[in-house]
């Protein structure tokens, strides 16, 4: 038998399992083979770890050390309640919020004092604006009625446009109209006959001497509301007159 | 026989003046096209619907819209001259004659007198320039008379849902029912503007006349409406269910019991 053929014998020869004639010839072959007899060691070293940790695995935990571990936390944390004061235990008990409300709405006299006083300045301020707006759209309801309360609080504040500022924009807004219009009629003007001319220019006047009436009165009472009416009237129906006249 | 003659010569000799200047005229007369004088007429029907519209847009002249009991718009117009061009169309139960339109651009254009009539049930849209509108026994859901500049609104015998009056110069004049619901709009500029209208009518009113501040309620002044201070009432009439707005920025308002 050769090196080789030893070798696959080994690892019976470490069980025992061979049978004597060959378990004896394999001995005498590891006696006198160094590089076989070296092989036969690792393989038997091999096994030894093997069997080492099985044993590690297969022992049960050390029950006693478990428990007094678990003991010693339990206690631990016992001793710790208790030594905490009376009201710790309700902080456990109660929600985040309360204990945000326990923690954070705590308010010196002083502090009330200013916050009481605070509500009462902005609510009083809110009621004077509310009632100078109320008794001012008692007389311009009209001029009023598009904007909420929101607005007209914003517009005292200075934030939004007042109805005086709306106002005036507004009226801009139709002179630029009238302008173009006349414009327009300026050059269709000089095909109109006699008694259209003479139509037209009277008309216009009519309107005109409105305009400038409501216009005087608006300047003492602004917020008067017949005479912005009749002065949007009156400058819708120039725009009318010179848009249609204009058409000729 | 001399003397007769010398009569005879002596008459001519006093009144040449006379006769050079009648020869004169009678030569122009004659010498002018013939349209100057002469008065074109317009005459056209259209079968309609009961409930026919009609859109009228004159320039100047008067209109006259009266309803009848025959289905069928018959439109006569009586053009001075220079004569207006005129193109009415029908298009899909409307009647449109626009004159502004047809004849814009044109120098002169001589006035244009409408007389229209219409089914009870239509509904009448007219404008005009300038000139007068009349609308009588018409029963449609709308109508509506707007002037541009001047002239008389007369409306009689009107029951329409929606009724608008408006001109710059005139008065304006209103015979009719006030439907529940409806929407009744009287503007005028200066002239006066009278209203007649059934006692028992309900409506909300909102009357301005801040010039004059000649606002007659007559009926309807035991009411309980708002005076103010005499430029507008305001206030509901009976159960307030209809529109009644009325303006009349140099002129007065009045209201008389149908």
């Amino acid at each position: 038998m050769n090196c080789e053929q030893y070798q696959e014998l080994i690892s019976a020869f470490l069980d025992n399992d061979l049978d004597e004639s060959a378990f004896i010839n394999v001995q005498s072959h590891l006696a006198v083979c160094a590089h076989c007899a070296k092989m036969c060691e690792d393989c038997a070293m091999i096994l030894d770890l093997c069997s080492e940790d099985l044993l590690q695995d297969s022992l049960p935990p050390n029950s006693k050390a478990l428990w007094c571990r678990i003991n010693n936390i339990i206690e631990n944390q016992v001793k710790a309640e208790l030594a905490q004061p009376e009201t710790a235990p309700n902080k456990t008990k109660q929600g985040w919020l309360s204990q945000v409300w326990n923690n954070s709405w705590r308010f010196s006299l002083s502090q009330v004092l200013t916050s009481i006083l605070g509500i009462a300045l902005i609510s009083s301020l809110l009621t004077i604006i509310g009632f100078k707006n109320y008794s001012a759209s008692a007389d311009n309801v009209a001029v009023n009625a598009s904007s909420s309360v929101f607005e007209k609080v914003l517009s005292k504040i200075g934030i939004a446009e007042t109805t005086q500022e709306k106002r005036e924009r507004y009226i801009k807004q139709q002179q630029a109209t009238i302008d173009y219009w006349k414009k327009r009629v300026e050059v269709r003007r000089a095909n109109w006959d006699n008694h259209l001319r003479d139509a037209f220019d009277r008309n216009l006047n009519e309107i005109n001497q409105v305009v400038v009436e409501y216009d005087k009165i608006l300047q003492e009472n602004p917020q008067d509301e017949i005479s912005n009416d009749m002065l949007d009237s009156a400058m819708t129906e120039k725009v009318e007159l010179l848009r249609e006249f204009s058409e000729l | 026989m001399n003397l007769k003659l010398k009569v005879l010569f002596n008459f001519f000799a006093d009144k040449k003046t006379t006769i050079l200047l009648l020869s004169v005229v009678f030569f122009f007369v004659s010498a002018a096209p013939p349209d100057v004088f002469a008065q074109k007429k317009f005459s056209r029907s259209y079968p309609a619907s009961k409930n026919v519209s009609l859109k009228l847009t004159n320039r100047s002249g008067t209109v006259t819209v009266e309803g009848w009991e025959r289905d069928e718009v018959r439109i006569s117009a009586s053009m001075e001259a220079p004569a207006a061009n005129m193109t009415p169309q029908n298009l899909s139960g409307t009647i449109y004659i626009n004159l502004v339109k047809d004849n814009q651009g044109r120098k002169e254009v001589g006035y244009v007198n409408f007389r229209i009539n219409v089914p009870y049930n239509s509904s009448v849209n007219i404008e005009t320039m300038m000139g007068n509108l009349n609308v009588s026994n018409v029963r449609g859901a709308l109508v509506r008379a707007h002037i541009t500049s001047e002239g008389d609104i007369t409306l009689t015998n009107i029951s329409a849902g929606a009724v608008s009056a408006e001109n710059v110069i005139g008065d304006i004049f209103f015979d009719g029912d006030i439907q529940s619901d409806g929407t009744y709009r009287f503007t005028s500029t200066r002239g006066s503007i009278n209203i007649r209208i059934p006692f028992g009518s309900s409506f909300r009113l909102v009357a301005t006349a801040p010039s004059t501040r000649r606002i007659s309620l007559g009926p309807f002044s035991n009411q309980g409406l708002n005076f103010g201070d005499g430029r507008r009432v305001f206030g509901k009439v009976g159960g307030g269910s209809a529109t009644l707005t009325v303006t009349n920025q140099r002129g007065s308002i009045s209201f008389i019991s149908r």
